[in-house]
């Protein structure tokens, strides 16, 4: 009697947790998948009122049209670039500030913790006036160096936060041990400490370019050419004009989306460790 | 051991201070960078705001003293955008730490898949902005989209009609789009810290006869109220200043709306020209900011 009461209590237990569940994947898979089923769309269905859920027939058209323009081709490409380089930025300036807060211990080691996580607090629309007069001012607005340097101020901070937890859980004996050897700092930095967190660094390299790849705001600021403009930037040109080309659109979308799905999906072990370490525990 | 007390024995004196000084020059790119790029730009929005400068850099900039923010409070519109700016936040905040806490809850019961779920959960974090911007404008597009499709033929709304072009529901829309982008963050960050909750408490409570509700109500919520302190603060600074969404999607329409502070900063620079009043505006999120950052780093979170 006893027993069977428990059992349906924990099968009641799994079927409110089977219907979350469900709840939830239809929550954050609908929209994403709604933009894809709408990219293989040919062109009547698209529009078909009432909207069916499945198309009838897949279509790659929406795709060839976009990539037939030759404007997306050079967003794509500006985005690949941008992102590319931050991340590398980020990956070397990042190790080097992350290594020396967690390693040493000088005169303003704690302010400069301090002022990073400040800084990583700093919202790009604070440092768009400033930056688009120092940008305009060297006229870099016409190249790329003016908005990897705004990508900068905002994955330089992030990366440095996320790659300290990955170096606090260095032991320090190995350090000194190779001190003692007559190793130098940079020796055993290069040679023992980054070699055992290079997977964290890479990871950390790959969240910052997914920051770069996404960045809007300051891309659309700093770049003043039509063909040195991000993909983000194109694609939000596109669906504030008038006459939307709905098909070109999603294909768009979801051609920006899933790399950066797929990079994330990658790397997301390392992130969710290292942001669940760090500092944001009250 | 041993080696430990020569270790310390050679850091002593010029040795420690010689090395520690290369530990320094390890972070001189980035400080380097920090001072030039962020300490500078924000000083020099400071003094901007108290100048008439142009977005043109070819005009004469002339100080103005404290007339941008006179200018600026004594528009009507300001009040209204503030307002739309408290508004935008205050839900946005809300509806992403109660839905981040209560995914956080779901992954974290005993399942199969409860690591799949999760990463499944968090791919929000990386879509961007503009993607759900596209998505937003397709599924409530008037004539095709789904969902206004579905709210139509419901007769919540006029045929022909989508809730981006009323002027009451676009918030409502931009604000659960944000929710929606937004609560992986606090998700992750409460996940973390339910796992740290000692279990025998929970032990204890059910010996002594508590329900589940009730060791969630006197023993999950007081345990969180730190990391929710820390969230509150980090997610507010985010959505106050946070341009892109509302922009993508409404532009800050139908007729002003949904344009909070961060859209009215960019419609002055590059609406308008008026760099010296964008400037002004700003420095009332700056001011924001500077509190809640404060707030944070008195929280300890940059101590080991």
């Amino acid at each position: 009697m006893k027993e069977s009461s428990i059992k349906q209590q924990k099968m009641r237990s799994a079927i409110v947790t089977f219907v979350l569940v469900v709840c939830v994947l239809i929550m954050v898979g609908f929209p994403l998948l709604w933009m894809m089923v709408s990219s293989f769309k040919p062109g009547t269905e698209l529009f078909n009122v009432p909207p069916k859920v499945f198309p009838r027939f897949f279509s790659t058209e929406w795709y060839k049209q976009a990539f037939a323009n030759e404007n997306v081709i050079h967003y794509f490409l500006n985005s690949l670039k941008i992102a590319g380089i931050v991340m590398v930025i980020d990956m070397v300036i990042g190790t080097l500030t992350a290594y020396s807060v967690t390693r040493f211990s000088y005169k303003g080691s704690r302010l400069l913790r301090m002022s990073i996580l400040a800084a990583y607090c700093i919202p790009p629309i604070m440092l768009m006036i400033p930056l688009y007069k120092i940008m305009a001012a060297l006229h870099l607005t016409g190249s790329h160096v003016g908005v990897i340097i705004g990508h900068l101020t905002i994955t330089l901070p992030f990366s440095v936060w996320l790659l300290i937890s990955f170096f606090r859980k260095l032991p320090k004996e190995i350090d000194e041990a190779a001190m003692i050897d007559g190793a130098n700092e940079w020796q055993v930095f290069i040679q023992i400490d980054f070699p055992l967190c290079v997977s964290g660094v890479l990871s950390t390299g790959i969240m910052a370019f997914i920051m770069s790849w996404n960045e809007f705001l300051l891309s659309s600021v700093l770049i003043n050419k039509e063909a040195m403009k991000t993909l983000t930037v194109g694609i939000s040109n596109y669906i504030s004009s008038t006459h939307i080309d709905w098909g070109i659109i999603m294909a768009l979308g979801t051609i920006t989306t899933i790399p950066v799905v797929l990079l994330f999906a990658a790397v997301q072990k390392y992130f969710v460790e290292g942001m669940t370490a760090g500092a944001v525990k009250g | 051991m041993g080696e430990t007390t020569i270790q310390k024995r050679r850091l002593s004196g010029g040795y420690a201070k010689r090395h520690n000084m290369i530990g320094l020059a390890f972070a001189l790119p980035a400080i380097i960078f920090l001072l030039v790029f962020v300490l500078y730009p924000v000083v020099y929005n400071v003094v901007l705001s108290f100048t008439d400068a142009q977005l043109s850099t070819k005009k004469a900039v002339h100080f103005v003293g404290i007339k941008n923010y006179i200018t600026m409070f004594s528009n009507k519109l300001f009040k209204k955008y503030f307002w739309n700016t408290c508004k935008w936040t205050f839900w946005s905040v809300l509806g992403q730490i109660v839905l981040g806490l209560a995914l956080a809850l779901l992954i974290s019961r005993p399942m199969k898949g409860a690591t799949a779920l999760r990463s499944f959960l968090l791919i929000p974090y990386v879509v961007p902005a503009v993607t759900m911007a596209l998505i937003a404008k397709w599924v409530l597009n008037s004539d095709y989209g789904i969902l206004s499709y579905w709210m139509q033929q419901a007769g919540w709304i006029e045929p022909r009609q989508s809730l981006l072009a009323m002027k009451g529901p676009a918030m409502w829309v931009v604000v659960i789009i944000n929710i929606w982008r937004s609560y992986p963050f606090p998700m992750l960050i409460y996940w973390a810290a339910l796992k740290s909750i000692d279990r025998e408490l929970y032990e204890a409570a059910t010996v002594d006869g508590s329900t589940k509700w009730q060791s969630f109500l006197y023993i999950t919520l007081p345990q969180l109220r730190g990391t929710t302190a820390v969230l509150i603060v980090l997610r507010t600074i985010w959505t106050a200043t946070y341009y892109d969404l509302i922009y993508m999607i409404t532009g800050g329409g139908p007729v002003g709306s949904t344009t909070h502070l961060p859209i009215l900063i960019y419609s002055t620079s590059f609406g308008s020209f008026q760099l010296g009043a964008a400037s002004a505006i700003s420095m009332v999120l700056g001011v924001l900011m500077f509190v809640c950052i404060v707030f944070y780093l008195r929280t300890g979170a940059a101590d080991e």
